[in-house]
């Protein structure tokens, strides 16, 4: 009997005890901006990086777009080496704060990072109109870039991130210094990416907006990864039990509930009547301060 | 290799776009067009001593020099601005991450960038050769407008010698004028500016600043020009120098192109001929010079943390 095996996609992402250190020369020191990273994204995922400034977030992206070499380690984006050229065609990034070549317009822009890419002809031109519908930037297309707000910027950048249609995108911040009202768009933006099948790695410090649109996070401190995970299992405490009941409980009935579960061998005393939620941004601060070097500022470190 | 070489040209196109649409670039292309131009009443009122024989021959003469040094300066602050910027700007702007980020090589990058100025510096060079052809053209009409009224106004104008004196003097200035030999200075001019942007672009891909880069690219084309000197003075002293010295001097024809070697210019201003080999030799010598400097700029470049 013939038995065929499917082998497994390759990761969208994978990383093996990634090291970036570098040495301050003059100071004798070497400073360490990430530590060791284990990490594993796999197709179709969209993952959180979240950290306080200098933890190492920009650091793994920009090592995983092999635009700085790792000092040990290794890092794989889809099983390829993230300098090689079969790589970064499957790749699209948007760095922080975004300024791209002022003297061209929308379109100018996309047309040069299209061509950049391979993508020419009337391909382009309905890659061009399929962007400037998807992030909203009509009235952008034949203004200078000088002249664009921070919220246009962060959408021709995402644009110009999508413009060979990549499978991977990584974001660097990229609801950074956007209103309320373009960072919900680029929240839902990020969702129809997903759904179109692409794997989305993002950093950002807009906690509830991580919560709304990753599938997992890692939490990163001082260059290393101290938490990972799925949103559900992290937000879940696993010391006690919740039970969900959906109506306005009072105190008559809290007291014979709690006579109820006693019965079953709970101590009494221990129930507690509240509504227990725990937000990203309690998890995330909660575990970066758990540091036991934990610096409050964004200095760099020794 | 194709697509390599097409996106070499994307990268450099932009280049040109962006310095072209750049207004400090445009004011010093502007500037050299202005000075070209005027020097025709520059010439008027730096030789008003001259006999009416001399006067266009030396008039002529300054238009020239005056023409071919400001494309050397003007060409030579471009390249120095246009590659100076190329790097740092790249990097404080973060722009360099969105295009190292698709699928382009470093070198590439680096190349494009490279090709961008040298089609901005060919540009520029073009422009202000064209108002130099111009202004040459112009002070030819002049002068020879000034030989026939110069004619007409002879008592004897009839006679052979005149006749003879009036097709001299027109010839004299139609010669100077028409000179093919200009070509070669200015392809000698941009040949060195090029070396100049060359020289820049080396430095810009390990400087951390631009106004480093726009100095120490300064300082070496200074060197560049008292290099000769240095090696005639070892060879002719070769004995009594150290080992220290020699090696020295060595290190600095080595690394330094002779930038004095150029000076050949002032050769075909001054009205000497200088044959096509020896230009072609130059520039040669200076293709060379560029190539291995973009060699090393690659791989300079390559290993850099961005």
């Amino acid at each position: 009997m013939e038995t065929s095996t499917v082998a497994a996609p390759p990761l969208a992402v994978e990383t093996i005890g990634l090291t970036k250190r570098y040495p301050l020369t003059w100071k004798r020191k070497v400073l360490v901006a990430l530590d060791g990273l284990n990490l594993q994204v796999k197709q179709g995922e969209v993952f959180g990086l979240l950290g306080p400034n200098g933890s190492g977030k920009s650091t793994t992206l920009k090592l995983l777009l092999g635009l700085i070499v790792a000092t040990e380690g290794e890092a794989r984006v889809f099983g390829l080496p993230p300098e090689s050229l079969e790589a970064r065609r499957r790749v699209g990034f948007l760095p922080e704060n975004p300024y791209f070549y002022a003297f061209l317009n929308g379109d100018e822009t996309l047309r040069f990072y299209g061509k950049l890419c391979g993508v020419t002809g009337d391909k382009l031109d309905k890659r061009i109109e399929e962007l400037i519908d998807l992030v909203g930037l009509q009235n952008g297309r034949e203004r200078p870039l000088r002249s664009y707000s921070k919220g246009m910027l962060q959408r021709i950048g995402l644009a110009q991130a999508l413009i060979h249609d990549p499978d991977l995108l990584f974001l660097d911040e990229p609801t950074a210094g956007v209103d309320p009202l373009g960072s919900a768009q680029i929240r839902d933006l990020i969702l129809k990416l997903k759904k179109m099948g692409k794997t989305v790695v993002f950093s950002s410090h807009l906690l509830e907006q991580v919560q709304e649109v990753a599938d997992r996070v890692a939490i990163f401190s001082l260059g290393k990864k101290v938490l990972e995970g799925s949103l559900e299992s992290l937000l879940t405490e696993n010391q006690s039990t919740q039970v969900l009941i959906p109506a306005e409980m009072n105190p008559e009935q809290q007291e014979r509930l709690r006579k109820f579960i006693g019965q079953t061998g709970v101590n009494e005393s221990e129930i507690r009547f509240t509504r227990p939620h725990l937000s990203l941004e309690q998890l995330y601060l909660r575990t970066v301060q758990a540091q036991p070097d934990f610096v409050s500022k964004d200095s760099p470190r020794p | 290799m194709i697509s390599s070489l097409h996106r070499i040209l994307i990268i450099a196109r932009n280049t040109l776009t962006e310095a072209v649409r750049q207004k400090v670039l445009n004011v010093l292309l502007i500037f050299g067009l202005v000075l070209i131009c005027s020097s025709v009443t520059v010439s008027q009122l730096a030789t008003p001593d001259i006999d009416a024989a001399g006067l266009f021959s030396e008039q002529i003469k300054f238009v020239k020099d005056f023409g071919c040094g400001a494309i050397g300066l003007f060409g030579f602050f471009i390249a120095l601005l246009s590659t100076a910027l190329l790097i740092p700007q790249e990097l404080d702007k973060r722009t360099i991450y969105t295009i190292l980020a698709k699928p382009v090589r470093r070198a590439e990058f680096l190349l494009g960038k490279f090709v961008g100025v040298v089609l901005l510096l060919a540009l520029s060079v073009a422009l202000m050769s064209l108002a130099f052809a111009a202004t040459l053209y112009w002070q030819e009409s002049v002068g020879l407008a000034a030989v026939e009224a110069n004619y007409a106004q002879m008592d004897l104008k009839h006679t052979p010698t005149a006749q003879s004196m009036h097709d001299h003097d027109a010839a004299q200035i139609i010669k100077q004028v028409r000179d093919p030999q200009l070509v070669e200075a200015v392809l000698l001019i941009f040949a060195k500016i090029v070396m100049t942007a060359a020289i820049g672009l080396l430095i810009s891909t390990f400087a951390t600043s631009w106004i480093f880069t726009i100095i120490t690219t300064f300082m070496i084309y200074l060197i560049g020009h008292g290099e000769s000197l240095a090696r005639t003075f070892w060879l002719s002293h070769g004995a009594e120098t150290t080992i220290w010295q020699s090696g020295l001097i060595g290190l600095i024809a080595l690394l330094i192109p002779d930038m004095n070697s150029f000076t050949i210019v002032d050769e075909i201003l001054a009205g000497n001929r200088v044959p096509w080999h020896d230009v072609l030799n130059l520039l040669c010598y200076a293709n060379v010079y560029v190539i291995v400097l973009l060699a090393v700029s690659v791989v300079i470049f390559d290993y850099r943390e961005i």
